[in-house]
């Protein structure tokens, strides 16, 4: 093996610009196979990290309630209506219990209990509807970055303070500082102190959301006994459909995964996936096309060396080693010029494309390049191009060859 | 391969017959060939173009199977062997020289002639360079050893193609017009050359060529006309060197 390799690299190395330009060509198609890796896997990261950034990874919720239908005797037609009790609020009751077993797992982040329910402010004559979430403070931004998107006053939720969306706050003229009162949609009502006002740039969740201390929610919604729902935040989003089913196994109450609520995201991440695998296939064909067809090309020119090398008594194999190496070697330096240029290419976009307000044009992530995996392609790709033009001149016949 | 044949024949060629066939137009080339050929022997093949001259080298070369018949070298019957066996054999035990040199233009003559020793693991590299260097030595290229084939002249070059051959030392070396290419002067230095190492070291020489000046050197001569072995000639005048004899 050690002179089938010596007289690759001699070939390589007498044709320094054909060589120069296959290794370029692979290095080329590692680029494109990094780069769009880089965009690819950056902006499914950027999407889920959008979406599941600010929702739960789980969330456990009182379980939907539906009465048995008896089994009715033969030929009685039974058109069952479920009237829903509306007395009472749907809760979950030990609900204490259930968090305990919830955070034992060791998968889980964050388990924050949190109780939620509609009602009204009024400031004056003017009303206006919202969600009410009741969340114990020091859990404030553990599900959705409430804290961080703060733009006036303090995130600091006593049994006293609300804090409440930009627009909300527009539209009731209010500001920190001032009082409010809000009424649930039980009939309790409470005078609560605006805290902070946050903006997180959707406009449902900045015109109709409003957070209240836990215990002070509690009792305005009247979940003296219980919570509205457990969110859970996990170390790994991908376990989460697996926990999902566990907890519900576990507890009996109705759980659900954020993969389950983002079912439109994942059709359009699967969709920009297949997209790029697309793309990478075809320059792994491409740097197929390309390196078998330069090594032909070298078969057909040296033929009368192949030629006198079977003469002196080099094994077909000897001759197969020589060019399939010559495969190896191409694709493995071009996979090397190709990834160090893709990552210093992403990098170079990330730092360069960026907006006036300091946000990305393009979400690349030049640490998701799959760099390994188009080194390893590529290099297992020019070697299979290898194998077509090795075989032809094993079979060149040194007859032939040498009588040119 | 089978064990055959007198002890003295290094080379016994008994009814070598091929044609040539393309679609239904078969075209005899050698037409049943007998002659023996012995150790230390220094042999010219005489005859003219397109007499079949290149064709039996070739097949004495294992580099093309006859249609018919045998030949023996070294007691085995190398028209049984497989392709594998072939090319083994030829490795170890013969030795060419093209009318054209055809070394490899990337390495130097020391590569060149290194080439197939080490490239068959048959000597280490330090085995190699040894007796590279010496052949090379010995046919005045001492001085060249590193120098890329693609810088030598004709007769350098040839003269390298000369010392490759010789280089795993084998029992036969076949010569296929090796002065064809070159200008006198090289051609005459060429001859001399291989008549010494001949004398020498007892390597058998077979030498294919259509000139009667290069066949007076040779102890035989053997003419092939028409596919045939028309006549085989000793020369009283050459030196006899029949190392096996």
């Amino acid at each position: 093996m050690r002179y089938e390799a010596k007289v690759a690299l001699r070939y390589l190395l007498s044709s320094k610009l054909q060589t120069a330009l296959l290794i370029g060509g692979v290095g080329v198609g590692v680029l494109v196979f990094c780069f769009m890796s880089a965009l690819i896997n950056g902006l499914t990261s950027f999407q889920i990290e959008q979406t599941v950034g600010s929702i739960a990874h789980v969330t456990i919720e009182p379980r939907e309630q539906t009465p048995k239908v008896l089994e009715a005797p033969n030929g009685t037609v039974v058109l069952p209506t479920v009237l829903r009790d509306n007395t009472q609020r749907s809760q979950i009751r030990a609900w204490q219990t259930v968090l305990d077993t919830v955070l034992a797992d060791e998968l889980v982040r964050i388990a924050v209990p949190i109780v939620a329910g509609n009602g009204f402010i009024t400031r004056g004559q003017a009303v206006q509807p919202v969600s009410i979430t009741g969340v114990n403070p020091e859990q404030l931004s553990e599900v959705a970055a409430i804290a961080p998107a703060i733009i006036k006053g303090t995130a600091d939720l006593d049994l006293d303070g609300i804090i409440i969306g930009a627009r909300l706050a527009r539209n009731l003229s209010i500001d920190v500082g001032q009082t409010l009162v809000i009424r649930s949609d039980r009939g309790r009502e409470r005078d609560v102190k605006v805290r902070g006002i946050f903006s997180i740039g959707i406009e449902a969740l900045d015109e109709r959301v409003a957070y209240m201390n836990f215990k002070a929610a509690k009792a305005l919604l009247n979940l003296d006994n219980g919570i509205s729902r457990i969110d859970v935040k996990l170390y790994n989003l991908d376990a989460a459909p697996e926990l999902a089913a566990n907890f519900a196994a576990a507890t009996g109450l109705k759980v659900t995964s954020w993969v389950e609520k983002n079912k439109r995201l994942f059709d359009a991440i699967q969709g920009q996936g297949s997209t790029g695998s697309l793309i990478k296939f075809f320059s792994i064909v491409t740097i197929i096309i390309g390196v078998a067809s330069a090594l032909l090309l070298t078969t057909v020119r040296r033929k009368s060396e192949i030629g006198i090398m079977r003469s002196m008594g080099m094994t077909k194999g000897f001759i197969n080693r020589v060019f399939v190496i010559q495969g190896v070697l191409i694709g493995l330096l071009g996979a090397v010029v190709g990834s160090s240029g893709a990552f210093g290419f992403t990098t170079l976009v990330m730092q360069l494309a960026v907006r006036a307000d300091g946000t990305r044009v393009f979400p690349i992530d030049p640490s998701q390049g799959a760099y390994l995996a188009g080194i390893m392609l590529a290099t297992v790709a020019s070697t299979v191009a290898a194998i077509l033009p090795a075989r032809a001149a094993s079979r060149v016949d040194p007859l032939e060859a040498i009588s040119q | 391969m089978t064990s055959a044949l007198e002890k003295t024949a290094l080379l016994s060629v008994a009814g070598l017959t091929k044609d040539y066939v393309i679609g239904d137009l078969v075209t005899p080339v050698l037409k049943s060939i007998d002659f023996d050929i012995y150790a230390g022997e220094f042999v010219a093949m005489l005859g003219p173009s397109g007499s079949g001259k290149s064709t039996l080298l070739s097949i004495l070369g294992t580099l093309l199977k006859p249609t018919a018949g045998h030949f023996f070298m070294l007691g085995n019957d190398l028209t049984e062997a497989d392709e594998r066996e072939l090319t083994k054999f030829r490795n170890r035990n013969i030795g060419f020289v093209f009318q054209y040199h055809h070394l490899l233009p990337d390495f130097t003559a020391l590569e060149n002639v290194m080439f197939p020793a080490v490239a068959s693991n048959l000597m280490d590299d330090v085995e190699a360079e040894m007796r590279a260097t010496m052949l090379l030595t010995r046919v005045g290229l001492g001085h060249r050893l590193n120098y890329r084939a693609t810088k030598l002249s004709g007769g350098q070059k040839q003269r390298v193609a000369l010392a490759r051959a010789l280089m795993n030392n084998p029992a036969l070396v076949l010569a296929d017009e090796p002065t064809g290419n070159l200008d006198r002067e090289s051609a005459h230095q060429v001859m001399e050359l291989l008549a010494e190492i001949n004398a020498e070291s007892g390597t058998t020489f077979l030498i294919s060529t259509h000139d009667a000046e290069i066949a007076k050197r040779c102890q035989r001569k053997i003419t092939i006309i028409d596919g045939k072995v028309d006549s085989i000639e000793t020369n009283p005048t050459a030196k006899q060197n029949l190392a096996a004899a």
